[in-house]
C-alpha cells in the first residue's frame, strides 16, 4: 500500500504543486489522468525516491521513504519498483539484452528475462539494438525491463504516449498482464484507455494544478 | 560490472579510439621528450668518462674530444708517435691508446688504433686484428657493404668518398663488431701500423707519379736523375714511416687523480700539444648548449603542463558525453557507487591501454631516433626507463581517472531526472 499524506513540491520556476492524500491499494491499477504540468509525473517520482517533497510523507509498506537517504531510496526503487519512463531511457547503440542487463549491476535477477519478452513479443528482438526498434518495440523493452525484476510496484509514465491507439492498447493489455497482483500506478492522457484500469484519478483534482511560491 | 564496463566502451568505439590516440600522442611526446634528453646528456657523460686524456696537435678541444670519442669531424693534425712511446713507460698511465685517422671505405671512416681501443666491445664474428693490413668492421659497415670475415677492401685516401684510392694496400676483414648503435657500427679499425704503411706507400707512389709526370714534362737527366741510392733512400724513408709513424691524438688513462693532473700539466706546457680532459670538454660543450638544454626542458614541462590539460580536458568531456547514461542509470536506481565504478573501470582501462600504447610509441620512436643519434656515438636505449618516465605514465593513468570521479560526483548531486 502507498499513501501520500499532505505533499507539496516546489519547482526552481519558484512554483509549487501540493497533493490532496491518496492511498494506492496492493493489487490494484490506477490510471492518472490530467492536464501537463499538474503533477503526475511528479508524483511518480516522489513516490519512486528520484524526488523527494518538501513537506509531507510517502508511505510504502508502512515505511517512511521521506526519511530515507538516497542510497536506500535507489535500494528500494532498483528492488521494488518497476518504472516505465516516458521516454523509455534506453540506451540505443545497446542490445535489448544489454539494456535489461544494466540491472545486474545491482545484483537484481534477471533470470526470467526470456519468458518476460516471449510474453510481450519481442524474444526475437533480444539481442538487436534498441536504436534498430520500432516505437512499439522500445516501449516493450521498457516494460520488459521494468517487470523482470518482479517488482511490487509499477510506475508507467505515457507507456503509450509514443504509439498509436491499438499499439498503445496492446501495450496496456501486456501491462495489466504482467503486473497481476501488483500495484500499477500509470499517467496518460488517452481517456479510451481507462478501461482497464481499477481505479481513475483525475490529478487536476487532487492537486489543483501549480501556485506561486 | 566489468562485462558491462566492456559493453558500454564496445559501443563507443570510434570515439574511443580517438581519445586513446590523443591520449597516446600526448603521453609519448611527453615520455620520448624526456628520455631522449636524459639519454643523450648522460650518453655524453658515458663516453667522455673512460679516459682522463686526450692528447692531439694543438687547435680545438672540442674538435680533438667529438674525433676521438665519436669519430666525427677531422682530425687537429698529427703528433710524433714519440709520445706514444713516453706515456708508455711512464709508470703513472694505466693504459695509452693511440689513434689515427685520415682514410675511409665508401665513407666508412678507418681508425688505426689498438685493440685496446676496442675494449668491452663484443665482436659478433671473427678475432681481433693482430697483423697490419688486417681490420675489425662496424656491424653496420658490414651490412651495408656486405662484407665478411676475408673480404677484402680498397680504402681511399681522405674522410669522405672519392679520394685516391690505395689499391695496392687492401684491408682483409678478420673480424665484425655486434651492433653497438653508436658510431662504432659506421668505423673500421685497424691496426696504426696499416695506416703508417698504407701512406708511406701512397706517398712513394705518388712521388713515384709525380716524376712520371715530370718527365713528361721534359724534365732533362741532370735535373733529376734517378740512382740505386734514391730508390734506397725511399725505401729506407718509408720502413721508417711504417714503423714509427705519427698519430692524431693519444688517449691516456692514468692510475689516479694526482697521476691525471701531473700529466696534463707535463703535456699541457708543451705548446704543440693539446691536452684535454674529455669530459670537461664534452661538459663544456653541454654548458655551452645549457640554453638549448634549458630550453629542451622547458619545453618538456610545457609539453607535460599541456598533456595534463588535453587529457583531463577528453576525459571530461566524454564523461559529459555520457551523462545521460548515467542519468538513466540512476533512474533505474543503480547506485552512485556502482555507476562511479563502472566509468573508473572503463576510464581506468582507456588510461591503462593508453599509457602502455604511449611506452611502447616511445620506445617504437626511439629505436627509430637510434640510428640518428648513433651517429654521435650515443646509444638510445629502448629499455632504458626513467623513475620520472614512470610518473609521467602514472600521472597519465591519474588523470585518465580523476575526472571521472570528480564528474560522477558532480552528477550525483543532480536528480538526473531532467538529463
Amino acid at each position: 500500500m502507498i499513501k501520500i499524506k499532505n505533499v507539496s513540491k516546489h519547482f526552481a520556476n519558484e512554483t509549487a504543486i501540493d497533493y490532496s492524500d491518496i492511498t494506492f491499494e496492493k493489487g490494484k491499477s490506477y490510471m492518472l489522468l490530467g492536464a501537463s504540468g499538474c503533477g503526475k509525473s511528479t508524483l511518480l517520482n516522489m513516490i519512486a525516491g528520484i524526488l523527494s517533497p518538501e513537506t509531507g510523507t510517502i508511505e510504502i509498506a508502512g515505511e517512511d521513504m521521506t526519511n530515507k537517504s538516497q542510497k536506500e531510496k535507489d535500494k528500494f526503487r532498483i528492488q521494488k519498483i518497476g518504472y516505465i519512463f516516458q521516454d523509455f531511457k534506453l540506451i540505443p547503440e545497446m542490445t535489448v539484452m544489454d539494456n535489461i542487463s544494466i540491472l545486474r549491476l545491482e545484483k537484481v535477477d534477471i533470470s526470467g528475462i526470456d519468458k518476460v519478452l516471449d510474453a510481450l513479443g519481442i524474444l526475437d528482438k533480444k539481442n538487436k539494438k534498441v536504436k534498430h526498434l520500432s516505437g512499439g518495440e522500445k516501449q516493450r523493452v521498457a516494460i520488459a525491463r521494468a517487470i523482470v525484476k518482479k517488482p511490487e510496484i509499477i510506475l508507467a509514465d505515457e507507456p503509450t504516449g509514443n504509439l498509436n491507439f491499438a499499439i498503445g492498447e496492446a501495450v496496456i493489455k501486456q501491462l495489466m498482464e504482467v503486473s497481476k497482483d501488483k500495484t500499477l500506478i500509470a499517467v496518460t492522457h488517452d481517456e479510451r484507455l481507462g478501461k482497464y484500469f481499477d481505479h481513475i484519478i483525475d490529478m487536476n483534482q487532487v492537486t489543483g494544478g501549480r501556485r506561486d511560491v | 560490472m566489468f562485462k558491462f564496463a566492456f559493453k558500454n566502451m564496445a559501443i563507443k568505439k570510434a570515439k574511443i579510439v580517438l581519445i586513446v590516440i590523443s591520449i597516446v600522442i600526448s603521453a609519448c611526446v611527453g615520455i620520448l621528450a624526456y628520455n631522449i634528453s636524459e639519454q643523450v646528456d648522460s650518453g655524453f657523460k658515458t663516453t667522455a668518462a673512460y679516459y682522463d686524456i686526450i692528447i692531439g696537435p694543438s687547435g680545438s678541444s672540442t674538435q680533438l674530444a667529438m674525433n676521438t670519442m665519436f669519430f666525427t669531424d677531422k682530425p687537429l693534425g698529427t703528433i710524433s708517435y714519440e709520445y706514444v712511446e713516453q706515456l708508455q713507460k711512464d709508470t703513472r698511465v694505466n693504459k695509452v691508446v693511440p689513434f689515427t685517422m685520415g682514410d675511409s671505405y665508401n665513407g666508412a671512416k678507418i681508425v688505426g688504433t689498438t685493440a685496446d681501443f676496442l675494449e668491452g666491445k663484443e665482436l659478433r664474428e671473427g678475432v681481433m686484428y693482430s697483423e697490419k693490413f688486417e681490420c675489425v668492421i662496424g656491424s653496420a659497415v658490414a651490412e651495408k657493404y656486405s662484407l665478411s670475415l676475408g673480404s677484402t677492401l680498397v680504402t681511399s685516401h681522405g674522410l669522405t668518398e672519392g679520394g685516391h684510392a690505395h689499391e695496392g694496400n687492401p684491408l682483409t676483414v678478420v673480424g665484425i663488431l655486434d651492433e653497438t648503435k653508436t658510431a662504432y657500427d659506421n668505423v673500421i679499425f685497424t691496426p696504426c701500423e696499416t695506416v703508417w704503411a698504407t701512406h708511406s706507400h701512397s706517398d712513394v707512389e705518388s712521388e713515384e707519379a709525380q716524376e712520371v709526370l715530370d718527365d713528361e714534362h721534359g724534365e732533362t737527366a741532370d735535373e733529376h736523375t734517378h740512382t740505386d741510392e734514391d730508390a734506397h733512400s725511399h725505401q729506407e724513408s718509408s720502413d721508417t714511416r711504417e714503423e714509427h709513424g705519427e698519430v692524431c691524438a693519444i688517449l691516456v688513462k692514468s692510475k689516479s687523480f694526482n697521476a691525471y693532473s701531473q700529466l696534463s700539466a707535463e703535456y699541457g706546457e708543451n705548446s704543440k700539444l693539446l691536452v684535454i680532459n674529455p669530459s670537461e670538454v664534452l661538459r663544456e660543450v653541454l654548458e655551452n648548449v645549457d640554453m638549448s638544454t634549458q630550453i629542451v626542458y622547458i619545453l618538456c614541462i610545457i609539453i607535460l603542463i599541456m598533456n595534463i590539460f588535453i587529457i583531463s580536458v577528453i576525459t571530461l568531456l566524454n564523461m559529459y558525453d555520457s551523462k545521460k547514461e548515467i542519468a538513466l542509470m540512476r533512474l533505474i536506481g543503480i547506485g552512485m557507487n556502482k555507476i562511479n565504478f563502472v566509468y573508473i573501470i572503463q576510464n581506468g582501462i582507456i588510461g591503462f591501454i593508453s599509457t602502455i600504447l604511449a611506452f611502447i610509441c616511445s620506445r617504437i620512436c626511439l629505436a627509430l631516433m637510434g640510428g640518428y643519434v648513433a651517429s654521435m656515438g650515443i646509444v638510445l636505449d629502448t629499455a632504458k626507463i626513467y623513475p620520472l618516465e614512470i610518473a609521467i605514465m602514472a600521472v597519465v593513468f591519474v588523470i585518465s581517472v580523476l575526472p571521472t570521479v570528480v564528474c560522477t560526483l558532480n552528477m550525483s548531486k543532480k536528480d538526473g531526472i531532467n538529463e
